[in-house]
């Protein structure tokens, strides 16, 4: 019969968060050896002192996959992370070039449409939002197994530009508060799609035969 | 001789780690042994960050053993010195007692 101690369980959050820096040979080891561990202090030391065992296990060895992941491949690493960084900035001035286009051709139309004209201006911060996640995206399946990597470095590019920005037009100008919100959740959108990415690429790993050895002995 | 031929303190403390486990070290013997015997809390990423590391640069090799049920049917990763890394070990070790030969520590500095 299972005990009690046995049949508990981590943080869900912590194991799927892990999950997302493991790299293809530690996919099985690492939470292997936490759950190991983890059903051993449960039954030890009490499912609360496990837990808190485990979450600050998972801190700490997700500081070290993401800082192992960019330093075994650094010069990709980067490439992929600028590449991901003018492709953003060149697709965000899209939407607004498109705006601008429809708005010229069919003034007569917007004129008399008011509302949806708004509506449309609204819809700006959507589509740059679309944008980053793409973008989120697409350096993610650029940096195959650091996939996690480079979409959080990038995203951690952009929020000192952000937050620059933001004080800019503060100091120059009137913010207002729809703006700031959108803004803040453009490097949000880029994590966003590196899980993307991630996700899809475990489940397809998961599903495809189990490998026999990493290297031999 | 190059200077990547030494190790740095923590790939130091875990090949000795590897060295005493023998063909019981994978993460969490690894983890608890140098924990036992440093007195400091060392995260399991921490290990594997730099046993791969040490893969790449042909100290150490891996193999995986059978999925078990206590870890979620997931399977250890076996690591195991070679040649290369006992020699890279040793490289090491006399450089550091050559560092610390003739000094009394214990009595000059405490």
């Amino acid at each position: 019969m299972m005990s009690q101690e046995s049949s508990v369980q981590p943080p869900r959050v912590a194991t799927w968060l892990i999950g997302l820096f493991t790299s293809d040979s530690e996919a099985e080891a690492v939470p292997g050896d936490l759950l190991e561990e983890f059903s051993h202090l449960a039954s030890k030391s009490g499912v609360a002192f496990a837990r808190r065992w485990y979450w600050r296990q998972t801190g700490k060895t997700i500081a070290h996959l993401f800082a192992a992941g960019f330093l075994t491949a650094p010069w990709s690493v980067a490439a992929t992370v600028v590449a991901g960084f003018f492709l953003r900035r060149l697709l965000q001035r899209l939407p607004g070039a498109v705006l601008s286009k429809a708005t010229n051709r069919y003034l007569m139309f917007w004129s008399a449409h008011f509302q949806a004209y708004l509506w449309l201006l609204n819809g700006m911060g959507i589509a740059h939002l679309l944008i980053s996640l793409l973008v989120g995206c697409t350096v993610a399946l650029a940096a195959k197994g650091r996939e996690m990597v480079a979409a959080v470095t990038l995203a951690l590019i952009f929020c000192p530009l952000t937050g620059a920005a933001l004080v800019w037009v503060a100091m120059h100008g009137h913010v207002e508060g729809e703006w700031v919100i959108w803004s803040c959740a453009d490097p949000l959108a880029i994590v966003v799609g590196g899980l993307i990415v991630r996700t899809r690429r475990s489940q397809h790993r998961d599903s495809s035969p189990k490998r026999l050895g990493v290297t031999g002995v | 001789m190059s200077g990547r031929d030494y190790l740095g303190e923590f790939e130091h403390v875990i090949m000795l780690a590897l060295l005493r486990l023998d063909d019981r070290a994978y993460g969490v013997t690894v983890r608890q042994e140098i924990e036992f015997r440093t007195k400091r809390e060392v995260s399991i990423g921490a290990v594997y960050a730099t046993l791969d590391r040490l893969e790449a640069k042909g100290y150490v090799k891996s193999r995986l053993g059978e999925p078990t049920p206590e870890r979620g049917g997931r399977s250890k990763r076996f690591f195991r010195v070679t040649a290369k890394g006992v020699t890279a070990v040793n490289r090491t070790h006399r450089a550091l007692q050559s560092m610390t030969d003739g000094l009394d520590l214990v009595r000059s500095y405490a």
